[in-house]
């Protein structure tokens, strides 16, 4: 259990080299432990690799699929790129946005939804698709997509 | 060292066969489970046909075969040979399924589905993709058994230059979007001094509309190794990066699951199939953005630094990952490269068109009956992937738009239909093949906002370093917002094409480089849609 800076530092050594090749990984591994990247665990992920925190954040922040910012308790993501566009992928964030009140981007107030717009996640097949806690649906509806968001909140 | 490679492959491929052999006489479910149909339900129903199987079928896991319409798919093959094919299949169809295999058939679920199938593979051409869903994506046998890592084995009975000649005869050009003939970079890698040397193989695929890679790696992840392997022999390399997109998380499990049991064979590692040579493969993760497909801003995240590209000179092949040479490869060029092997240059040469040889995987989405990874032969017209393959559009739609190639290309009208697929340009104005994505659009979406949904994603992805791409393609944006809404001016349109131009010519890598295609191709053939939208006011 990865719980401060000592813990951190542990594991970190068990699984990763001392290398600069290694601080992609090791963002992930991060990532993945507390699903976004607390500012202290970047400063330690610097310090097991012997870079600065600020080049450690530098590249975090260049990605954009590391989260600096904790999320809600759950995250919903709509797509909006060309293929979902036409195929209702829009409508659907609309109307998602209309019901939580939320922009692109934002978190409910009680800190239960996370709402997002992307612009692809590549299930262009099966059209418009949105991924709700870490699970792809494609084929999604306006009320699928509230079914899900309903069943999250029970 | 090819006759111990020779040896030891034997025994390797009749082991398979061994335990391929005491499974006949069963019937045969193959589930197709991709991001795209696990996103439909295939994982549940794949585990629900195997709870309930009797001992006279077994199941395999293989990938999605491009159909992703039809999704979720299970074929049933029974122990005479005779096949089902099971579409849209959904957790209530999965007793029927079960009940049929136990009885030597069954009746097949959605069988209108399964005749659009047999209608989007008809016109195509399979060659890097054939076996895809139908092949076990997860066990190695089957993949043995069709003739696989054979291509690895005349590669390594051979000298690493004649399989390089083989390839250059082929004709193979890069398949990320810049159709570089392949040998010769391999060639380059060979011939510089400085070890170790890397293979990256760019699966990152972060282009919207793009999914034809994580198809290959979930459906063919043998084979995109055996490419790996073949291309790290001919090329003299020494470890393997595959860089996988950081939300293919199936994809990425495939292919480690692959690397795996490569190893385990003896046909990974440091003594490949006893021949004395060496070779390394691991997966890393990229962490999202259209730049990472760059591939010098891939190096740079390799290395750990920003996710911005660096300058190209000197050449990866020359000075890449960590400053050794480096060959940068598609993941769809190495998949072609066991095909080459095994089934020569000529067949893989056969299909294209002039100097165009060969295939290309299609990803087609958007206005159209069938979307799916397609695979036709280079020359194939825009016409025929949509209408032959993709059925076309809905009945009362008709495609007002044409968006090929992704945010980097731009957008054709309707009427340039007929415009085959050829590596780089299809037409003057910026609209290029790229990577590979088909997206026809209808009536429903108006071309102005489709530009400015083009031009905005390459605002948003721009990493910033470069000055024309970071403060012109917002700029961009801003006159297609006064455009759009009515407040726009001729002037506008001339400060467009402008922006466009600088941008093009002066970033530094190739998304940069490519960063005004939208708005000059959409200033090309929807120039009449801009003027009447100013002066109409956005009436």
């Amino acid at each position: 259990m990865i719980t401060d800076q000592r813990t951190l530092r542990r594991a970190l050594r068990d699984r990763f080299p001392r290398d600069h090749g290694q601080l992609l990984p090791a963002l992930h591994f991060l990532h993945e432990q507390f699903g976004h990247l607390p500012d202290w665990g970047m400063e330690v992920v610097g310090w097991h690799l012997g870079m600065p925190a600020s080049e450690v954040y530098g590249a975090a922040t260049s990605y954009t699929e590391l989260r600096i910012d904790k999320p809600g308790a759950h995250v919903l993501r709509v797509c909006t790129g060309l293929p979902c566009w036409q195929q209702g992928g829009r409508d659907i964030a609309s109307a998602v946005s209309d019901d939580l009140g939320l922009p692109s981007g934002q978190t409910t107030t009680d800190g239960a939804i996370t709402f997002e717009e992307v612009e692809c996640g590549f299930l262009c097949g099966v059209a418009p698709a949105v991924e709700f806690d870490h699970r792809w649906h494609g084929r999604a509806t306006v009320e699928s997509v509230r079914a899900l968001i309903a069943g999250a909140r029970q | 060292m090819s006759e111990k490679a020779a040896q030891s492959f034997a025994r390797i491929a009749a082991s398979a066969r061994e335990r391929l052999d005491a499974r006949a006489g069963k019937t045969r479910i193959a589930v197709q489970v991709g991001h795209c149909s696990q996103a439909v339900g295939a994982a549940e129903v794949a585990r629900d046909i195997e709870a309930g199987l009797p001992d006279t079928a077994y199941v395999v896991t293989t990938g999605c075969d491009g159909a992703c319409f039809a999704g979720p798919q299970a074929l049933v093959t029974t122990a005479d040979g005779d096949q089902i094919r099971h579409c849209r299949v959904t957790l209530d169809d999965v007793a029927s399924i079960v009940a049929g295999a136990a009885n030597g058939g069954g009746e097949p679920v959605n069988p209108d589905v399964g005749a659009q199938v047999e209608e989007f593979f008809a016109p195509q051409h399979r060659a890097t993709t054939r076996g895809m869903g139908e092949v076990d994506a997860v066990g190695v046998d089957e993949y043995i058994g069709e003739g696989g890592f054979e291509g690895l084995a005349k590669a390594l009975s051979g000298a690493p230059e004649d399989v390089i000649e083989t390839v250059s005869d082929s004709g193979l050009r890069g398949r990320g979007g810049a159709y570089f003939p392949a040998a010769i970079k391999w060639r380059g890698a060979r011939s510089n001094p400085g070890r170790p040397k890397y293979l990256v193989v760019n699966c990152e695929e972060g282009e919207p509309g793009i999914f034809k890679d994580r198809h290959l790696m979930e459906g063919l992840p043998f084979q995109l190794l055996e490419g790996c392997l073949i291309a790290a022999y001919a090329a003299g390399l020494d470890q393997v990066y595959l860089y996988i997109n950081a939300e293919a998380n199936l994809s990425a499990q495939r292919v480690q699951n692959a690397i795996d049991q490569a190893r385990a064979l003896g046909l990974v590692g440091g003594d490949v199939l006893g021949s004395g040579w060496a070779v390394e493969a691991e997966v890393r993760r990229g962490a999202g953005g259209y730049v990472c497909g760059d591939e010098t801003t891939m190096l740079n995240t390799m290395e750990g630094k920003r996710r911005e590209p660096r300058m190209k000179d000197p050449l990866p092949v020359i000075a890449g990952l960590w400053a050794r040479p480096t060959v940068i490869n598609n993941a769809e060029t190495i998949a072609s490269t066991p095909y080459i092997l095994s089934a020569g240059s000529d067949a893989y040469s056969a299909v294209g068109s002039g100097d165009a040889r060969g295939t290309k995987l299609i990803s087609l989405s958007g206005s159209v009956r069938r979307p799916g990874m397609v695979e036709a032969p280079m020359g194939t017209t825009l016409r025929e992937l949509i209408h032959d393959v993709g059925g076309g559009p809905e009945s009362g739609r008709s495609i007002t738009t044409l968006a090929v190639g992704g945010p980097s290309s731009g957008v054709m009208s309707a009427d340039m239909i007929d415009t085959p697929i050829m590596p780089g340009s299809l037409h003057d104005s910026g609209v290029m093949l790229g990577a590979g994505g088909v997206v026809p659009l209808d009536e429903r979406l108006d071309v102005l906002d489709v530009v400015r949904d083009l031009a905005a994603y390459n605002a948003d992805e721009s990493c910033g370093k470069c000055t024309p791409c970071r403060e012109g393609t917002p700029l961009q944006v801003a006159a297609l917002d006064r455009v759009i809404s009515g407040s726009g001016t001729s002037e506008d349109m001339e400060e467009l094409k402008h922006l466009a131009n600088v941008i093009n010519a002066a970033s530094l890598c190739n998304l940069g480089q490519l960063a005004g295609n939208p708005v000059l191709s959409a200033l090309h053939f929807f120039g009449d849609a801009f003027e009447n939208r100013i002066e109409s006011g956005g009436g």
